[in-house]
């Protein structure tokens, strides 16, 4: 992470996290690695793992300025069974916000969430 | 003189979250059994408990906490996490806990207040 403090306490609205930019991001990637796939349980551990790095690197490079970010991936397959994901963030409302997009096929579901903090 | 704190102390504790993450799952699912009901207000209990233990430690931190629940049928469930922050301040811990019919997946990130 970039060290100094600009004692800047709001991001400029330019720099700003924007959920639908960051939501493109997502669905892009996911929709490239994960159409057509199947579900492989030798291959999911290191597919999420490398969706996650992408995703992230993706949103690095997006141009929100001064931002940490958190991404997550949930891959699970699909045997009809019942799944709920829920969150819940102590932040600042004003700067900092998140993204989320889901994919299914017939044979597994993905979840990615991403998280971005502004950094004073 | 002004006295600054060490590294350590401004340092995510882990293992303490862990604790505070398996307390509250269990005193929201326990030994309950899935209900498509139910879900919906245990993942937001969970959540929601999480966040205001940890918040009672009272450190600088920004919270983010996620919850997965997931119906046992045989069915495999995989998370990954990749963050862009200050591994020296900033941490994160992700617990996995299961009963007879259903995973449960929290995972915590706290992100340091400068």
């Amino acid at each position: 992470m970039e060290g100094s403090n600009t004692y800047l306490i709001r991001p400029n609205h330019q720099y700003k996290f924007k959920p639908a930019i960051v939501k493109e991001c997502i669905r892009e990637i996911v929709r490239e690695r994960l159409s057509g796939m199947l579900y492989d349980p030798e291959e999911v551990p290191e597919l999420s793992r490398s969706l996650a790095d992408g995703i992230k690197d993706k949103v690095k490079n997006a141009g929100f300025d001064r931002y940490k970010l958190v991404v997550q991936v949930v891959i699970g397959e699909q045997r009809g069974q019942g799944v709920k994901m829920s969150s819940r963030c102590l932040w600042d409302a004003d700067t900092d916000n998140y993204a989320e997009d889901v994919f299914m096929n017939d044979s597994l579901f993905c979840v990615v969430a991403v998280f971005g903090s502004y950094y004073y | 003189m002004e006295e600054y704190p060490n590294g350590n102390e401004g340092s995510f504790n882990s293992e303490e979250a862990d604790g505070v993450v398996k307390e509250c799952i269990e005193a929201v699912v326990g030994g309950d059994d899935y209900s498509v009901n139910q879900v919906n207000k245990w993942t937001a209990s969970i959540v929601e408990r999480c966040l205001t233990q940890l918040v009672k430690q009272g450190k600088p931190y920004k919270y983010i906490v996620t919850c997965a629940v997931m119906q046992k049928t045989g069915a495999g469930l995989h998370t990954a996490n990749s963050c862009y922050w200050d591994t020296a301040v900033d941490g994160s811990c992700t617990v996995r806990w299961e009963n007879r019919t259903m995973y449960c997946v929290v995972s915590v990130f706290a992100v340091a207040i400068p």
